[in-house]
């Protein structure tokens, strides 16, 4: 550690303007103005349905203290992988299929829209009532939430490749094999990465659904207690620590998404042109 | 040497309706020759060119090239686009060795030959660019490397300027030439512009629309190498010759020119 790094005094301001340059300063004001609306509003019309900001953040500092939310945490995010996993697994596939072979799209656009339009919560009791209250009627239904975000994407991004790049492809030679590999999984790579983040929020909410409504385990089962508690604070600090949870997810989805796909104009690439 | 004969190929319309786009289509072209074809749009250049690139079939005829029937793309054609057709997510340096990591050439070996070509079509140094990050010339000069790094015998070109403006296009008209004389090759090189198809040809090959066919071939005996010089060629008697021939060719075929002055029409409509 004896190297001189850049100059000191040049450092701050640098960092500041880049960290200006990002949208996190902006949302965190945004989130201060709400937690100060929210303080405000609370004090003012006093019930025993809606904490402040202030007991809430103590609530969610207290229970990520205790045992109870990590195991709820543990058997929450088993069914959220593993259905995500599995939506992705046979999503994106499906998706690649239906828009490369259009000829199937007839047999099977009715089906994705009926998942598409569904009330999923209807659907529950019909899986508890075949697979049971266990691990696999949530991975269930988180995937068949999260499943169509996978497939449509996929769908759309081999649908918008240029068809000249497919035929470009076929007067070097190409075969089939690898016109997939070389031109439509690269070329449908950023629509894949926008299914594969709206399909992990897609998740999020079936496995919250799933645990309010119908097997009461996980941060589902804990909202379900508090609320039988009248234990506001610790119910919004569930909900709080579920959605910093998803944001979290998604972030880290977008990021992966920016670093595999830095061509694609549908986020700004930070190269420049010059 | 490519061998067309009889080439007769329609198309059905979504209404059911034929369009006749080549019918009947005769033409043989040199081993090293510049064919430029020339016609108005949807006479099927576009149509004949694929045809030539194995892209697409047709109902009668041949087409042999160095006496072998064209079935599918082969390994001595290569193909130019007008709308330069690079895989925006690769570099200058990939999509030039694209054709040759399909051939299954190992990376180092395709590296090599691409950078010779970045080299001959002036993009030293934009190796690790995306074409995102190119101007529209200097897209279409990796297209062109794309498809001289595989060493075709036949360069197959769809209106390749036609997307760029005229000070570019002039350029590149100019390299296309150089390179052409320095390697041997076939080029077939479509066009909308008449000025183009007699600054490059060896032939202009005339093509009229419904049904699609080839109205003349005529030759371009103007010395070589070529001056881009337009005070100079523009303005020599066989290049206006040339060009106001073809020009009138073209008007008569316009199908907004009036029945009456319409040398074609005036009697068929009858
Ligand atoms: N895939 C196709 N299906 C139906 N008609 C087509 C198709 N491709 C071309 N045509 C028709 O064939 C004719 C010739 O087209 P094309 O070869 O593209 O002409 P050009 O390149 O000279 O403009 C046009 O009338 C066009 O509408
Ligand atoms: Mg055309």
């Amino acid at each position: 550690m004896t190297t001189a790094g850049p100059a000191p005094r040049s450092r701050p301001p640098g960092r500041i303007r880049r960290l200006l340059g990002t949208d996190l300063p902006y949302q965190m004001l945004t989130l201060l103005v709400v937690a100060a609306l929210w303080e405000g509003y609370a004090r003012t019309h006093e019930s025993i349905l809606l904490p402040t900001f202030t007991e809430t953040a103590a609530a969610t500092v207290t229970l990520l203290g205790e045992g109870e939310l990590w195991r709820a945490a543990w058997l929450s995010n088993q069914a959220l992988v593993l259905g995500f996993l599995i939506a992705v697994a046979l999503g994106v596939p499906a998706g690649l299929l239906l828009g490369r072979f259009s000829a199937i799209e007839r047999y099977t656009d009715v089906y994705l829209s009926i998942l598409l339009v569904t009330p999923m919560a209807g659907i529950i009791p019909l899986l508890v009532m075949s697979v049971g209250f266990g691990l696999a009627s949530r991975v269930i239904l988180v995937a068949l939430f999260s499943v169509v975000m996978a497939v449509t994407n996929a769908r759309a991004g081999i649908r918008q490749i240029d068809a000249s790049l497919i035929e470009m492809s076929r007067t070097f030679g190409a075969s089939e094999a690898q016109i997939w590999r070389r031109v439509l999984i690269p070329g449908a790579m950023p629509a894949i990465m926008t299914g594969v983040r709206l399909a992990l929020g897609r998740a999020v909410t079936g496995m919250v659904i799933v645990e309010l409504l119908m097997v009461s385990v996980g941060y589902g089962g804990l909202i379900l207690t508090y609320r039988s508690h009248f234990d506001a604070p610790a119910l919004y600090a569930v909900v709080v620590i579920v959605l910093s949870e998803a944001v979290l997810l998604i972030s880290a989805a977008r990021w992966i998404e920016r670093k595999m796909t830095p061509w694609a104009t549908s986020h700004h690439s930070p190269r420049s042109t010059a | 040497m490519i061998e067309i004969t009889n080439l007769t190929k329609r198309f059905t319309g979504n209404r059911g309706g034929t369009v006749h786009a080549l019918s009947e289509v005769d033409l043989t072209i040199a081993d090293n020759e510049f064919v430029t074809v020339l016609g108005p749009s949807g006479c099927g250049k576009t149509t004949l060119l694929r045809a030539l690139a194995g892209l697409t079939g047709w109902d009668e005829g041949d087409i042999l090239v160095d006496g072998e029937p064209v079935r599918s793309p082969g390994p001595e054609r290569a193909m130019v686009f007008q709308n330069f057709a690079l895989l925006p997510w690769a570099s200058v340096l990939d999509n030039v060795a694209f054709g040759l990591e399909l051939r299954g050439e190992a990376r180092g070996r395709r590296h090599a030959t691409a950078r010779e070509l970045i080299g001959l079509v002036g993009l030293d140094g934009f190796e690790d660019r995306l074409p995102g990050e190119l101007s529209g010339g200097m897209q279409q000069r990796v297209g062109l490397a794309r498809a001289l790094a595989v060493q075709p015998r036949v360069l197959l070109m769809d209106e390749p300027f036609g997307a760029l403006d005229e000070q570019t296009r002039r350029i590149l008209q100019q390299e296309l030439l150089t390179i052409w004389e320095r390697r041997r090759l076939t080029v077939v090189f479509i066009t909308h512009s008449i000025e183009e198809a007699v600054l490059l040809g060896d032939r202009v090959v005339l093509m009229s629309p419904r049904p699609g066919r080839i109205a003349e071939t005529v030759p371009v005996d103007i010395p070589r190498p070529r001056s881009f010089d337009l005070h100079g060629l523009g303005r020599t008697e066989e290049f206006t010759t040339l060009t106001t021939h073809l020009w009138e060719r073209l008007r008569s075929m316009h199908p907004d020119t009036h029945p009456d002055t319409h040398p074609d029409r005036a009697g068929a409509r009858r």
